[in-house]
């Protein structure tokens, strides 16, 4: 019946016809205008002002690669850049660890109370940073501080917070506490996925514990392992408010400045938006760089 | 019977979600559905909780005097300097009012001096004589080029706060304290290792060897600055190296200074040392002795004031530290109404008066000086009158010239002190070297474009 409705007006039959090419378009276009919006027309923008300097709040003069010439000549930079090297060092090396074991851990049959255990261990990750950083300041503190108060018995008083050597290695040690939890779910997941036949085809090859998580484990864990690496280096190359409130803005002597702290400094605090926006792009390509060569390492684009 | 097009059931991803999504609707249509309210809008922007609780009390009085007038204040808090510097790049959405604090007021006078985001209120200061009714010297911070571009929210005069009682026991009277020659011998005598382990259990003053705080404040008193009047870098002057040389000899010749615990002087690690008796003063400016009220009220009665030592006998007694201004932005709509709030703020007698009682801040209104409550004995400080000590030295504020370089200067100023008081390189080194590098930044934007 509607069918024929349909043929006897033309009109409606046209818009029916029309709407089935449009349709598609129309769905897919609200993540397209987002994308433009919010993604495209600012990444653009700041690549055309990254060549540029602004001159107060209204004009601005064209720089060309000045503003790269100069800050690869800029030691406070080169500082951040190294400060925030250490911290995805020490997260990589650190962190992750830890956080695999804790997975490996809480993936055992010989552990109890394991809910209330991954509950424990993910919880620091709920806490905002603002927050995990006021409580540091006070475990940190040189006199009084729950860490010294242990390192004391060794008889020395740590200037975590104070001293320039101490600051990045106490802003890896909250990244620990806050993050080790949230990874070690990630693993989980990924030891939860690892079919048991494998481990039992193992033991009977007379595989001990070890050579089962050496060649069974850890091969399995290949992909989840690649994500953690690579979202973990992308979140510690772009570490902001944990160490600019542990550090009140990098002190001292910007020991404790990351390359985002040093954009912000240099974007809000000293008007210089063309040089901050260059520091954004330097850093996307040290991510783009990073991450193609820790995907490649770790194999993801192989076909399996 | 209405039915529904889809319930519970049939909705694809079950009840809660469901339920969800309808709270959220709901929620939204509340929210957005709220009518505006009828007349004209004056937006007020504000950084600090203790300033929004007074105005919010303070603003329904604005309204009924100014009938038609909704003032909508927004306290963004820390980011409220942010949101601001974002609402002047674009042109767009900068509220009509809005208050600055006085490290963040230099990057929004870069460029050139017209494009300045703030109305130049001079023309109406000085039409409607409140230039001699305020402390002038207070202007120097929020001013450029000759333009006033905000009003003093407050002078911030500085005092050492002093513990009697320590200083007693080791047998110092503070009141005989008059320069920091003295100050120098009674913290000798004060510094002690009270248990005989070796280490120093009190020292006479906690400074902040982190930041440029405590260090700019001596600088201010002695009459120096890091720019002058004209805006030329005299961070490297001589009167700037002797007072670095004094400030690091305090830590390391003298050894009676520690740096602070914690961050910065409002630290929680630094009042628990305080409550412990680790410090025995501050130099301390109005505001901070309201931070220290709320935060640690058990310290009530231990607590003395003086003025700080001078650098020379019947030298100038006092600095100045921090500071707020209230400032009318080029895209305020209605600048009569604006000026007439920002007056009601600012310079509103029962208004300042009850901004003293909560936040101990001295006023830049001459005339509310002489309110009684300034003479009022305060039991935070064991019966001192301590409005009448900050009024007594107000006066004698020394200037603080504002530059839009500022922001950058005191960065590395801050790394300068760490480095003279931790003895990598000498007060001189590290002065010069900073003044050559701001000098440099300078000449390249002049460089680039020329002298604005």
């Amino acid at each position: 019946m509607n069918y024929n409705l349909m043929r006897t007006k033309p009109t409606t039959y046209r818009f029916w016809n029309q709407q089935q090419k449009i349709a598609p378009y129309l769905f897919i276009a609200p993540f397209y205008i987002l994308f433009v919006v919010f993604m495209g027309y600012p990444l653009v923008s700041s690549l055309v002002m990254s060549l540029y300097e602004m001159r107060g709040f209204q004009s601005r003069i064209f720089v060309g690669v000045g503003n790269f010439i100069d800050l690869f000549k800029d030691p406070i930079f080169w500082k951040s850049l190294r400060n925030t090297a250490y911290f995805a060092a020490g997260t990589l090396t650190l962190q992750l660890p830890i956080a695999l074991l804790l997975a490996i851990l809480l993936n055992s049959k010989f552990v109890r109370g394991k809910n209330i255990l991954r509950l424990a261990f993910f919880a620091p990750v709920l806490v905002a940073g603002v927050f995990v950083a006021i409580i540091f300041n006070l475990v940190y503190d040189q006199r009084a501080g729950l860490v010294n108060q242990e390192f004391i018995l060794f008889g020395k008083e740590i200037g975590w917070l104070n001293e320039e050597n101490y600051v990045m290695p106490a802003v890896i040690l909250t990244g620990v506490w806050q993050w080790a939890g949230f990874n070690m779910i990630y693993f989980l997941a990924g030891l939860q996925g690892i079919r048991q036949e494998l481990y039992e085809a193992a033991a009977v090859d007379g595989a001990n514990w070890w050579q089962a998580f050496l060649h069974v484990t850890l091969p399995s864990l290949r992909p989840v392992i690649a994500f953690v690496f690579v979202v973990s280096m992308i979140g510690s190359l772009q570490l902001f408010d944990l160490p600019y409130i542990l550090t009140n803005g990098g002190e001292p002597a910007d020991a404790g400045s990351t390359i985002v702290m040093y954009l912000y400094k240099n974007g809000f605090q000293f008007m210089r938006l063309g040089y901050a926006a260059t520091i954004g792009w330097v850093l996307f390509f040290i991510i783009a760089v990073i991450s193609i060569v820790q995907l490649k390492l770790l194999g993801i684009f192989r076909d399996e | 019977m209405f039915r529904l097009p889809i319930d519970a059931e049939s909705f694809p991803l079950g009840k809660g979600p469901m339920v969800m999504l309808v709270l959220f609707l709901v929620s939204t249509l509340f929210i957005f559905g709220r009518s505006e309210e009828a007349g004209e809008n004056l937006e007020f922007w504000i950084f600090a909780n203790t300033h929004y609780e007074e105005y919010q009390a303070r603003v329904p009085i604005f309204e009924a005097q100014n009938p038609g007038i909704n003032v909508q204040l927004i306290n963004f808090g820390n980011t409220m300097h942010d949101k601001l510097l974002a609402a002047m790049l674009s042109n767009f959405g900068a509220p009509d009012l809005v208050e600055v604090e006085i490290t963040s007021i230099g990057r929004f006078l870069k460029g050139a001096i017209d494009e300045v985001g703030f109305v130049d209120l001079r023309p109406r200061l000085e039409s409607e004589g409140w230039m001699e009714k305020l402390v002038v010297s207070r202007f120097t911070p929020w001013s450029y080029r000759g333009k006033i571009f905000g009003i003093p929210h407050d002078l911030h005069p500085v005092v050492l706060l002093y513990r009697d009682d320590l200083f007693k026991a080791a047998g110092v009277e503070m009141t005989e304290v008059e320069t920091w020659d003295d100050f120098i011998a009674a913290g000798k005598k004060a510094t002690r290792d009270l248990d005989g382990d070796g280490e120093i259990d009190q020292y006479a003053i906690v400074l902040d060897r982190r930041t440029e705080s405590d260090y700019f404040s001596l600088l201010l008193q002695q009459g120096g600055g890091f720019f002058d009047e004209e805006g030329n870098v005299i961070i490297d002057s001589e009167l700037a190296i002797e007072t670095l040389a004094f400030f690091t000899s305090l830590f390391n010749e003298h050894e009676i200074a520690t740096p602070v615990y914690g961050t910065w002087h409002g630290d929680p690690s630094n009042f628990a040392a305080m409550q412990d008796g680790k410090i025995l003063s501050i130099l301390s400016p109005d505001w901070y002795v309201g931070i220290l009220k709320s935060q640690v009220p058990q310290m009530s009665g231990k607590w003395k004031a003086i003025p700080m030592p001078a650098w020379h006998p019947g030298g100038r007694r006092t600095t100045t530290r921090g500071g707020t201004m209230i400032g009318m932005t080029t895209q305020c709509t209605n600048p009569d109404k604006a000026w007439e709030l920002l007056k009601f703020t600012y310079f509103d007698r029962p208004g300042l008066v009850n901004r003293y009682e909560t936040t101990r801040i001295i006023p830049p209104l001459k005339s509310a000086w002489d309110a009684p409550i300034f003479k009022e004995p305060d039991t935070y400080l064991g019966g001192q009158p301590l409005g009448d000590l900050f009024i007594e030295l107000a006066p004698d504020l020394p200037p603080r010239y504002q530059n839009p370089y500022w922001s950058e200067g005191a960065d590395l100023l801050n790394d300068a002190i760490f480095a003279a008081v931790t003895e990598k390189q000498t007060p001189r080194e590290a002065l010069t070297e900073l003044a050559e590098k701001v000098r440099a930044l300078i000449a390249k934007d002049q460089g680039r474009w020329g002298e604005l």
